[in-house]
């Protein structure tokens, strides 16, 4: 009699196990609209320039100065990369105002974006911050790079007065890069 | 819409890593000598169906369910993405582990020990997955002066064929001991262990920020993975690795059987003690060194024009060591630790209510402890069972395991013996059948053998 009992225990037990061999509904096509929103910083260049760097052998001004980085820029992180903030923080102690402007060139040579806005940095200024974005309709640029160049304008003074190699003055220059992605399904 | 598929709950999330409670010490299956060499089985000789004396599968995720993220609740799947990021645990581990016997048999010997042997192959994957990578793939690295740390990153994988050959002695009538020798056969094998190392980003003094790789030691042994000689894999060459053409190694379980009294019994196992030689297809990856990077500083000296990525380059190179080492290494198998302590009770009575077995009890129950130690990650598992004698065909086991994945994990065991043949099924997590897709493990094992039995 007892037997028959956790026999007829057992068989229910399956037979109802067997019943729950289900699934609550779900549904794998919400992956198309899953988006990972992650950001990240990178320090980038930094600049700690006095007179000597704006004058050349003759000890008279340069105008106009540049420089070149050709980091490898790879593909993978195209479809994902959504925008870019460049934070630019300066401090100019000279009397004199400057630029920076950052140049994309590609393989060729050839400017094929220009970073905006152009970076003004007033005479006797302390530090500020400027915020420059690629927007993700430019972001394609950024992979058709193969350098970037950068390029400091002195400008004229307003009293005629020129930099001389005794001139104490510093022009500092602090950058970094915020990288922000989408990871979703492509 | 609601989906009978118990076929995604057998093989849906890859399961827990080798902990066969339901199977372990069940019904005196030959298998349970792979199990506990020290087991008790009452077989004349044995002979299992070949590939199908046991096929099993294991695997488990302990961070989140598929259900977690996948509902169709109406929850936006990025909500259910961030709430399963929250309740990461400082480190999740995802485990897969596959055996397939291909042959196995055992006769008993004129002195009444029982030898049993056979070959199978198994797949072992365990990876443990610290918060801080999720976290810095899912949040960046925005936070100032926060350390990503690789310090819990673990895993290892490996495919072996083995060889085995055990032998299960009656001491007296108390002690039952038993012993297995195997030989390991590496297909491929991956390891990476006891890594250290951290990324932060802090405030600079030349920049805005300065960043850090620090103590970074990370090593990933391979063999069987990368091939420079034009080796081709395809099933032949798995083949012929499986069959003692890979990296060897050897290996030992050892097991008991102790019945207390008439009615307790106490058993225990150490499985997989051994190592694997590997020295075919070596090749491993070091990293090493403290790195630190405040930018690029521009000079705008045209005259003496710099490579700045090259010299960047070239000052990472010179922090953290970067090696490729092709020399043979030892992996040790993660050894199993298997316990249980069982209270027999119930005699077997026919219609007419004569006892038909003094030495049988019908019914089982105990507690069971079951422990993997690895250098990847170690864990226990604590079974309670009921193992019952339905009638003289079918025997049945059920279990409730608490174990890193769940507190609520039910499994139950089926084995039928008609004539000579035996059918097993085993499974567990059974209380996510309502919901296979919330399981975060499951496993089952399930065979056909063919067992003779002393007539007397």
């Amino acid at each position: 009699m007892k037997n028959i009992k956790i026999k007829k225990i057992a068989v229910t037990a399956l037979v109802i196990l067997s019943l729950m061999g289900c699934t609550k509904d779900i549904d794998f096509n919400q992956l198309d609209d899953a988006n990972i929103h992650t950001a990240f910083i990178s320090t980038l260049i930094y600049l700690n320039l006095t007179a000597p760097d704006f004058l050349n052998d003759f000890n008279q001004e340069i105008r106009v100065t540049s420089d070149f980085i050709e980091p490898p820029i790879t593909d993978e992180t195209k479809p994902y990369l959504e925008k870019v903030e460049f934070t630019v923080i300066t401090k100019n102690t000279f009397n004199r105002n400057f630029k920076l402007s950052i140049t994309f060139y590609d393989a060729f040579g050839a400017p094929i974006y220009v970073l905006q806005p152009i970076i003004n940095v007033p005479e006797n200024s302390s530090e500020l911050t400027t915020i420059i974005e690629i927007p993700k309709a430019d972001i394609h640029f950024i992979y058709n790079t193969r350098y970037f160049g950068f390029t400091i304008l002195l400008s004229p003074s307003t009293d005629g007065s020129v930099i001389l190699i005794s001139d104490t003055s510093k022009f500092d220059l602090k950058s970094s890069a915020k990288l922000f992605f989408n990871y979703r399904k492509i | 819409m609601r989906k009978c598929s118990l076929f995604i709950f057998l093989v849906y999330a890859i399961g827990f890593g080798q902990n066969k409670q339901v199977l372990y010490d069940f019904a005196g299956l030959p298998q349970t000598l792979l199990l506990n060499p020290g087991a008790e089985v009452e077989n004349k000789f044995h002979i299992g169906l070949p590939l199908f004396s046991q096929v099993s599968a294991q695997g488990g995720f302990t961070g989140f369910s598929a259900y977690d993220i996948f509902a169709d609740n109406g929850i936006d799947i990025n909500d259910k993405i961030k709430a399963a990021v929250n309740k990461y645990g400082t480190a999740e581990f995802v485990a897969f582990n596959q055996q397939l016997e291909v042959l196995s048999g055992g006769f008993r010997l004129p002195n009444n020990d029982y030898l049993s042997f056979g070959f199978y192959e198994e797949v072992d994957f365990l990876a443990k997955i610290p918060r801080d990578m999720v976290d810095l793939f899912y949040e960046g690295n925005t936070v100032i002066d926060r350390r990503y740390s690789i310090k819990k990153l673990a895993a290892r994988a490996e495919m072996v064929g083995v060889l085995h050959a055990g032998l299960s002695k009656k001491i007296n009538e108390k002690w039952n001991l038993g012993a297995r020798a195997k030989i390991y056969s590496g297909v491929f094998n991956i390891n990476s262990k006891s890594n250290s190392g951290s990324f932060y980003t802090e405030e600079g003094t030349q920049n805005m920020y300065r960043q850090h790789l620090d103590n970074v030691n990370f090593l990933m042994q391979t063999s069987g993975i990368f091939f420079h000689d034009g080796e081709e894999i395809d099933v032949s060459y798995v083949k012929s690795k499986l069959l003692f053409g890979g990296n060897l190694g050897v290996g030992v379980d050892l097991g008991f059987t102790h019945h207390y009294s008439k009615q307790w019994t106490i058993t225990g196992s150490i499985l997989d003690f051994g190592f694997i030689n590997n020295s075919k297809n070596v090749e491993s990856f070091l990293y090493k060194g403290d790195y630190q990077v405040e930018g690029v500083q521009l000079s705008f000296d045209p005259d003496n024009p710099e490579d700045y990525w090259s010299d960047l380059k070239d000052d990472f190179d010179n922090s953290i060591l970067s090696d490729t080492l092709y020399k043979s290494y030892i992996s040790f198998r993660p050894v199993k630790l298997n316990g249980s302590a069982s209270y027999s009770f119930g005699r077997k009575y026919d219609d007419c209510r004569f006892l038909i077995d003094r030495g049988l009890y019908v019914n089982k129950m105990g507690f069971q402890l079951f422990s993997t130690v690895g250098a990847v990650h170690s864990y226990v598992a604590g079974t309670l069972f009921f193992e019952r004698w339905i009638n003289k065909h079918l025997q049945t086991k059920l279990t409730y395991t608490v174990d890193p994945y769940s507190f609520s994990n039910v499994g139950l065991g089926l084995s039928t013996h008609i004539g000579i043949v035996n059918l097993y099924v085993t499974a567990d997590n059974l209380l996510s059948l309502n919901n296979i897709y919330n399981a975060k493990s499951a496993s089952f094992q399930m065979g056909i053998n063919f067992i003779f039995k002393d007539k007397n």
